[in-house]
């Protein structure tokens, strides 16, 4: 252990640029994890200490919630560790060279994770403390929430510290196995996968069984009736996306590559093969915004036709809920597009880390390195309108009826729904802007 | 007797002797035929002194390999006559389709355009974008320089099928041989018909018979096809397949010898040419 630390730490200081970059971006991704899970575990935990007629609804919306946003932080969190696992991968050449034994590589790759996310989960507590008092001015139930009452509190942050490096760790073993992680470098060049026809009856039964579900919704039976309908319609309907996104997507980046023309000619095609090459990990990097971007419509329009249905004859408790259910749709909305931002640029900064040899010799030829980085940004984009865009659709497209219907009578809460979901695409668009100068400096290295 | 297309390698000739010659290689008094020239070219990274007044000239359709020890200087030359980096001092001349060209004096931005339009570019390792075919990897190029896809395409395919990579288009780096991925990277340095094509050890990651094999389409597709070629290599044998031999000692050119022209057919190891240069 004490020549792996000491190894560790000379790896450290002898690394480059890069190697402290691929240092700082996993640290980085396990606080933004740390904070936002703190946090919204702490909101949610909120909800289950409320007392009422109302409690059990907030505490299945709060569950919901949490379940919506767990995907897109695993995902950031699996980022994080991938990112680890390379450096491990760096590693085991470099030692293997200088003859180090097995047992050395181990200890160092187990101790490097556990310490880097030990580092980040430290500043996500820092920050989940930061965020409190700003997440406290929301309004629930009436009333400001205020800082406490998001603040997870000392037991339940420490046993989700512990959580996250358990994970970090184990997520290092597992891949000193060679079993998970293969090195980013060395993409699996799979093809889009195929239809297979267990998943095709998978879809169509899904699709039924939510469609009846939404039937149940249009009978208005009071507000819990519509919060298990939406509850099983989404589950299903989820389930069904997660089938078909990989496939979509594949489809629409083998369209593109055979349309691709015009000007750009060089950057559609090469950003549609990159889609292409890697449609599954493609969608992981956007799926978490599809179910946010579906629930959003999805309840935003249920919440718009109750509000409509019981417009004057509704109760105070009732019209506290259906604002509390719009802030908090648009609370689940920004963080899981937060997190989707996150992790793009968590995956973007190691892809162009893992590419600089490439980047480099492009910049030789002459190529233009704002084409590569136009065709980077649109191999994340596209994927991500198509997905957000598309569930969006979906759910519109579900309860049909409701959403004409809301089109006519709340016109501005579909309006509010776009817009963020526009503004959520612009975050991520953000986060690629802020990887373009790890990009151009990584190539222009002589 | 394996049957190699390179004559075998020249032994090591007069460094060190006596006999000085007065002139030097490649001093200023300008070949007309000469497509690069370079002039009392130096380059330093703080006190490492990389290039300490090169002279060179490289011919059209000439092949020249540049050898020597390791940091004796080879990457940086290359890369100041590739417009990769500008040198501290001297001159370096390039004579493109549109007449003679200062490629020392450019900027950034000039440099990149020269090395898009009038250079060519062989690495270690082939370097092709995963994601991309064969055929788009090769015209990637031209595609970035707003040529149809569809022209881009066909120049791009012409090229692999030159290079005997036909049937291989579509075939993505990843399910190519190294040998093959090399060629493919030898093919997108053709494309848009460069005067000059720059390898710095393009065999460097090579076995020696799929080295012999990029090696010789190197030199088909460029001085074959009027090109001229400057290839970095450590490898006597890939030298001996060019027309002239650099080698570089602590940044300068402290020896240059002709090989034997490679139709001769008795494959006597004669050198036409080997002098050591006055400094
Ligand atoms: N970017 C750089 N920064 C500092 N020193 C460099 C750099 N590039 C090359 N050098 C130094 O310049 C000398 C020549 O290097 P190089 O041209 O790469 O040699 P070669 O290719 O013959 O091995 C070496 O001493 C090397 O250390
Ligand atoms: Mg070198």
């Amino acid at each position: 252990m004490r020549t792996a630390t000491r190894l560790s730490f000379l790896l450290l200081r002898r690394g480059g640029d890069a190697s402290r970059m691929s240092l700082a971006l996993p640290v980085v991704a396990f606080a933004v994890v740390t904070a936002l899970a703190l946090t919204v575990l702490g909101g949610a935990r909120f909800f289950f200490t409320i007392e009422g007629m109302d409690a059990p609804i907030y505490q299945a919306l709060a569950a919901l919630a949490v379940t919506l946003l767990l995907i897109p932080l695993l995902t950031l969190c699996g980022s994080a560790a991938r990112l680890s696992a390379r450096r491990r991968d760096q590693h085991l050449s470099t030692l293997r060279l200088l003859g180090a034994p097995t047992r050395t590589i181990t200890s160092m790759t187990v101790l490097e994770s556990t310490v880097l996310a030990a580092v980040g989960t430290g500043l996500g507590i820092v920050g989940h403390v930061a965020l409190a008092p700003l997440l406290g001015l929301l309004t629930f139930h009436g009333e400001q929430l205020g800082a406490g009452n998001i603040l997870l509190g000392v037991g339940g942050t420490l046993a989700c510290a512990v959580g996250l490096l358990v994970m970090a760790a184990a997520s290092a073993v597992i891949g000193l196995r060679g079993v998970v992680v293969s090195p980013l470098g060395v993409r699996t060049r799979s093809e889009a996968p195929r239809m297979s026809w267990a998943r095709a009856v998978a879809v169509v039964v899904a699709l039924g069984a939510g469609l009846l579900a939404s039937q149940a919704l249009r009978i208005d039976q009071g507000t819990v009736a519509l919060v298990s309908g939406i509850v099983v319609a989404f589950g299903l309907t989820m389930a069904v996306l997660n089938l078909v996104g990989p496939w979509v997507l594949g489809l629409v980046a083998r369209v593109q590559v055979r349309r691709a023309g015009g000007r750009l000619v060089a950057e559609r095609l090469l950003a549609a093969r990159t889609v292409l090459d890697a449609p599954k990990a493609a969608w992981r990097q956007v799926s978490g915004v599809a179910l946010t971007s579906f629930v959003a419509v999805f309840a935003g329009v249920g919440v718009a036709v109750t509000n409509v249905m019981a417009a004057g004859a509704a109760s105070t408790e009732e019209d506290l809920l259906l604002v509390d259910l719009r802030t908090g749709i648009v609370l689940t909305l920004v963080i899981s597009f937060v997190t989707v931002a996150a992790s793009v640029a968590v995956n973007q900064a190691s892809d162009i880390l893992d590419r600089r040899e490439l980047f480099t010799s492009l910049e030789r030829m002459g190529m233009s390195l704002e084409s590569m980085d136009r065709a980077r940004r649109r191999a994340v984009l596209s994927p991500l309108r198509v997905v957000a865009v598309g569930s969006a659709a979906a759910a519109g497209l579900l309860v049909l009826p409701l959403t004409g219907m809301v089109l006519l009578t709340d016109p501005l809460s579909l309006v509010i729904i776009v817009a963020l979901l526009a503004a959520g695409i612009g975050v991520v668009w953000l986060a690629l802007r802020a990887t373009s100068p790890l990009l151009t400096r990584v190539a222009s290295r002589v | 007797m394996h049957s190699s297309p390179f004559p075998s390698p020249l032994p090591p000739s007069s460094v060190g002797s006596p006999s000085v010659l007065p002139w030097s290689v490649g001093s200023s008094s300008a070949n007309p035929s000469a497509v690069l020239t370079a002039q009392s070219v130096t380059k330093s990274y703080g006190p490492t002194v990389a290039l300490a007044g090169v002279a060179l000239q490289i011919g059209a359709a000439e092949s020249v390999a540049v050898m020597g020890a390791s940091g004796s200087g080879k990457t940086t030359l290359l890369h100041c006559l590739a417009g990769i980096i500008a040198p501290d001092a001297g001159a370096i001349t390039l004579l493109g389709p549109d007449g003679p060209q200062r490629v020392d004096t450019l900027g950034p931005e000039g440099r990149s355009r020269l090395r898009r339009q009038h250079y060519g570019f062989v690495f270690q390792q082939g370097l092709l974008l995963p994601e991309l075919t064969a055929v788009e990897n090769v015209a990637l190029p031209l595609l970035l320089d707003g040529t149809d896809r569809r022209r881009a395409e066909a120049e791009a395919a012409h090229w692999l099928a030159v290079l005997g990579l036909a049937g291989l288009e579509a075939r993505r780096p990843g399910q190519l041989s190294g040998g093959q991925q090399q060629r493919v990277a030898v093919a997108r340095a053709q494309v848009g018909a460069p005067s000059v094509v720059f390898a710095d050890e393009p065999t460097g990651a090579l076995d020696s018979r799929t080295s012999e094999q990029v090696m010789t389409a190197l030199l088909e597709t460029t001085t074959g096809a009027g090109r001229s070629l400057v290839v970095v290599t450590h490898d006597e044998r890939v030298a001996a397949s060019c027309d002239r031999i650099l080698e570089l000692r602590d940044g300068l050119v402290v020896h240059e010898r002709a090989t034997l022209p490679q139709q001769d057919a008795h494959g006597q190891q004669v050198l036409v040419r080997g002098q050591q240069v006055a400094r």
